[in-house]
């Protein structure tokens, strides 16, 4: 379904992705790295957004020849939702249905699947940050695309937000789709992969399971650190290198734990004469559906 | 060589004696004694006429008499002659001998209600005094500019008549060394020269109607003549005057219409003499390029009552000079600009402040004027804009008239075309453009489609 | 293609922007034909009259500065927003969105030329019949085709610059230097190097207002004599190849930025 040749992408001197390969068929994977690791510009290589070297393919079609038409077969969730504010809602899923040659029935189908149905008239900035992510849900599954790629999907989201967003993509999995989703929460990877891939400095450094990542899934927490001083990237190497899952994204460090040491980061540190000033532990996601 | 060429060559053998001996016209002609009148049968004449007595050549309009293309179609010798109702055609076309429909060597002569066409110079009066050349239709041979004849020209013809007569893409009407002419009602459109005075004096020219030449009326070194209603439009040409006056004293020049041509009336160092005058009263000056132009030692001229309507450049010097030697009020009487800010506060009709244009642009055009490409553009709005907030960058005024008319005069009627509905239709219309594309383009938009029923 | 130029003609319309700039031209283009018609009565012996003049200033100034504006944003403001990513992640090609933002933005300028035009030609056939309106029609699809050429050039800018502050920065110095600041400067040059006609003629026609210029001068008077021994020298050594020059150089005025534009775009390794 997805498949990856050497994808190579520099911006200036900066290699973002540095010739990444793989291949994926059916199911859920998941892309792990830090802030900067070179998942979100994996996906837009992917999707042919952007111009870079070695080749994608999707379900068979080369991305970079045939770029229309691969991205037929894709339904986007982006980062950052960014839709036109002054539009209404149901203005801006015409004009995507329209796009990706949908029918307005199909529309009002993929609109009712996230439950958003009957509020068509909202203008779009004023549509809280859940409804915006359905409604990019919703635009993604328009056409009833077999590849959903999402990038930082619940980034914005409340924990009930999370939930759902993860129930909806949990069903698509089991409706056959092929998913592709950048996160940086362990918890929605253990909930939702069949497989990782852990990126760093725009390579895979490992192809795994979550339970290869994370071999205690059920008794994993993810736990939020402050420091003090130090600057977080250096403070996620150490802590990369003692063998934790780590995320940071500027407003602490996400780190994964067993549930029975989430003190374990923090020794660690200390080692390291960095200095913990907070720790803050992460609400669940229900993570026992994820075997079903 | 042409295949043909030893046929022409022994037709050419064959039809010259015939010519020699003179043709049936010839012989009628040949056959008149003095004073009767000879009618030319209807029907076409392949002939060239010799007059040398005075008779009188009538054609009933039916009959044509044909040059071939070759040399003079009818020369005149004796005085007395008359010419009319006759259609003349096919004049050489070589410039040399100056080849012509009519040619008169003697005077005077009747030439009227002639139609002249495909000739190189039409009538060609030489020392012919007391002609009269009227109701002629003469249409030039279809050659450019340069290489035409002149449509009627009088040489050495005193007391000449020159009166309503039709001419279209002749050269000149041009009239040499002739005095106490009378020329009016005449019509001349796409020639070189509408009516062209040279070293002529002594003339009124009235009502005559001049479209679409390189210059309307040009008079070059002739004294004392009165241009009065005549009307001057869209002369556009290389020169491109309504009038064109050079070196000419005592001109007076009154209650014209000089319309739409490049310059409404040029003078070129007018009057040339000491104590000469130059009068222009009561002319209507409009829609021209630039309405007075002179030269900068054009001097004694006296402007009143004229009207000078959106002329693009109302008045100019050459070579950034002024027009300040001649007078633009007589009596306390100036002139109308459409462009003046009228400004009455005693209701005299006269107003409050002298005209005294100063446009940047204009003085740059009169220094380099291949600026002129810059016209009509915001480049040009923004010079006039600079020099309005520095007034340092203000030029001298080009004229200055002290009592400048607050009304204007009455215009002529241009061309309107009265009816609304071309007008309205083509408003329609762009408003159906709109509103199609709009349509087309906003198609299943305007409304915000809902999804509600589908959801049930 | 076309589902993108409707949005780009709909949001268009909306925008508050793009409202004032068609107000402006309609209000400015009844003021002049009510000005010109009631200076010194109904004379029209020229086909190039007061009021085509003023229309002309007007559309010169007006029409660039609306499609310059309104293009620049284009891409720029999308790009800005992430909604660029968004739309790019669509089953459209880049080539396909910048046609189809182009497509309805003509659509959306053509509308609001056309809107001006009518309101004053209505006002023009009540109070002074149809003569001229054969070269009325003519500004009008003129200006068009400047609308078009304008709103191409915008589109490479907006391809080209970072943000959309640029872009628009950079339209309106666009706009200036074409409107004013090019003619100046070939003003003084053709006063300080004493250029000849045909170089003054060659460097003026670059400027597409000037070309624009010309074509409605020369559809109007059948020559460009009322613009001087340039215009003159151009009417007479060009002729009959005249119009099909100025009309040449709007098309390469419409053409080439679009297309530069378009590979710019398809072959942008960023957003």
């Amino acid at each position: 379904m997805i498949e990856a040749r050497s994808i190579t992408k520099r911006f200036g001197r900066t290699t973002a992705v540095d010739g990444i390969s793989f291949c994926h068929e059916r199911g859920a994977i998941a892309l792990w790295g830090s802030n900067g690791a070179g998942k979100t510009t994996l996906i837009r290589c992917l999707l042919g957004i952007l111009r870079c070297g070695g080749s994608a393919r999707i379900c068979g079609i080369d991305v970079r020849r045939r770029g229309r038409l691969a991205r037929a077969l894709v339904g986007y969730v982006p980062q950052e939702l960014a839709f036109h504010d002054d539009a209404r809602l149901g203005r801006a899923i015409a004009f995507f249905a329209s796009l990706r040659r949908v029918s307005h029935e199909d529309a009002a189908r993929a609109l009712a699947l996230v439950s958003l149905n009957g509020h068509e008239t909202k203008r779009v900035r004023d549509l809280s940050g859940g409804m915006k992510q359905r409604l990019a849900l919703a635009i993604a599954m328009l056409g009833d695309p077999p590849v959903i790629v999402l990038d930082e999907p619940t980034s914005n989201l409340d924990s009930e937000g999370r939930h759902e967003v993860v129930h909806t993509l949990r069903s698509l999995k089991q409706q056959g789709k092929t998913i592709l989703f950048a996160s940086h929460r362990p918890d929605e990877i253990i909930s939702l992969a069949d497989r990782v891939l852990v990126l760093e400095r725009g390579r895979i450094v490992r192809d795994t399971t979550p339970i290869g990542l994370w071999p205690h899934e059920r008794a994993v927490k993810t736990i939020r650190l402050h420091l003090v001083g130090t600057p977080e990237p250096e403070a996620a190497r150490i802590l990369l290198r003692e063998g934790f899952a780590v995320h940071c994204n500027g407003s602490g460090l996400c780190v994964a734990v067993p549930r029975d040491r989430k003190a374990s980061p923090i020794s660690v540190l200390a080692r390291h004469e960095i200095e913990v000033r907070d720790l803050e532990v992460l609400e669940e996601v229900d993570t026992s559906e994820a075997s079903s | 060589m042409r295949r043909d060429l030893p046929i022409i060559l022994l037709l050419a053998w064959l039809l010259a004696p015939s010519w020699a001996a003179g043709g049936p016209v010839q012989d009628l002609i040949d056959r008149a004694r003095p004073g009767e009148t000879v009618i030319v049968p209807a029907g076409h004449h392949r002939e060239h006429l010799k007059i040398d007595k005075p008779i009188t050549l009538d054609g009933h309009d039916a009959a044509t008499i044909d040059g071939g293309g070759e040399g003079i179609v009818i020369e005149i010798t004796a005085p007395d002659v008359t010419i009319r109702n006759l259609r003349i055609t096919g004049s050489g076309s070589t410039v040399s001998g100056e080849p012509c429909a009519i040619r008169a060597l003697a005077g005077p002569v009747v030439i009227e209600h002639n139609t002249i066409d495909d000739c190189l110079f039409g009538i060609d009066l030489r020392e012919s005094p007391g002609a009269i050349v009227r109701d002629n239709t003469i249409i030039g041979k279809d050659l450019e500019e340069a290489r035409r004849g002149d449509a009627i020209r009088l040489w050495w013809c005193h007391e000449s008549t020159v009166e309503r007569n039709r001419v279209r893409r002749a050269r000149d009407l041009v009239f040499w060394y002739s005095e106490g002419l009378t020329i009016r009602e005449n019509r001349v459109e796409d020639s070189r020269y509408g009516l062209h005075f040279m070293y002529s004096h002594h003339t009124v020219l009235s009502r005559n109607d001049l479209r679409r030449n390189a210059v309307g009326i040009y008079l070059m070194y002739s004294n004392d003549i009165t241009l009065e209603h005549n009307t001057m439009i869209a002369n556009r040409g290389a020169s491109g005057y309504g009038i064109g006056l050079k070196d000419c004293d005592n001109i007076i020049v009154r209650d014209n219409a000089m319309l739409a041509n490049r310059v409404g009336i040029y003078i070129d160092n007018s009057p040339s003499s000491v104590d000469a005058t130059g009068l222009l009263e009561g002319n209507t000056i409009a829609d021209n390029g630039t309405g007075i132009l002179a030269t900068p030692n054009t001097h004694d001229n006296v402007f009143t009552h004229n009207a000078l309507i959106e002329n693009e450049e109302q008045a100019a010097a050459h070579g950034r000079g002024t027009l300040h030697l001649n007078s633009f009020s007589r009596d306390g009487v100036g002139n109308f600009w459409s462009d003046y800010p009228a400004f009455d506060g005693d209701n005299d009709g006269i107003g409050d402040l002298p005209y005294e244009p100063r446009s940047l642009f204009h003085s740059l055009l009169s220094a380099e004027p291949n600026l002129r490409i810059f016209l009509h553009s915001p480049a040009q709005q923004a010079i006039e804009f600079t020099a309005r907030v520095v007034p340092e960058l203000r030029p001298e005024p080009v004229l200055v008239d002290p009592a400048p008319l607050v009304d204007p005069p009455a215009m002529p009627e241009g061309p309107r075309d009265g009816r609304r509905a071309p007008m309205l239709a083509l408003g329609s219309a762009l408003i159906l453009v709109a509103g199609g594309l709009g349509g087309v383009l906003t198609h299943g938009q305007i409304r915000t489609p809902t999804y509600r029923r589908d959801a049930q | 293609m076309l589902c993108v130029a409707r949005r780009e003609f709909v949001d268009a319309i909306a925008g508050k922007w793009f409202l004032l700039c068609s107000l402006t031209f309609a209000l400015l283009a009844l003021a002049i034909s009510f000005v010109s018609l009631s200076t010194a009565g109904s004379h029209a012996f020229a086909g190039f009259s007061k009021t085509t003049a003023g229309l002309l200033n007007l559309v010169m100034l007006v029409v660039p500065l609306m499609a310059l504006t309104s293009g620049s944003a284009s891409i720029a403001a999308e790009r800005e927003r992430g909604t660029l990513l968004y739309l790019l992640a669509q089953p459209i090609s880049r080539v396909e969105l910048l046609l189809g933002k182009y497509l309805g933005l003509s659509g959306a300028l053509i509308c609001s030329i056309c809107v001006g035009f009518a309101i004053s030609a209505i006002v023009l056939a009540w109070h002074a019949g149809s003569a001229g309106a054969g070269s009325y029609a003519l500004l009008v699809a003129n200006t068009i085709v400047l609308a078009l050429a304008m709103l191409s050039t915008a589109f490479l800018v907006s391809v080209l610059a970072r943000r959309a502050s640029i872009a628009s920065g950079i339209s309106i110095f666009l706009w200036l230097t074409l409107v004013f600041l090019s003619d100046l400067g070939l003003m003084a040059g053709t006063i300080l190097f004493k250029l000849r006609v045909q170089e003054v003629f060659a460097l003026a026609i670059v400027n597409p207002m000037q070309a624009f210029k010309m074509g409605v001068i020369h559809a109007m008077n059948d020559s460009l004599d009322v613009l001087g021994p340039v215009g003159a020298y151009a009417t007479h050594t060009l002729g009959n190849a005249l119009p099909l020059i100025l009309a040449g150089v709007l098309v390469i005025w419409i053409a080439l930025p679009l297309l530069l534009a378009s590979l710019c775009f398809a072959r942008r390794s960023t957003l």
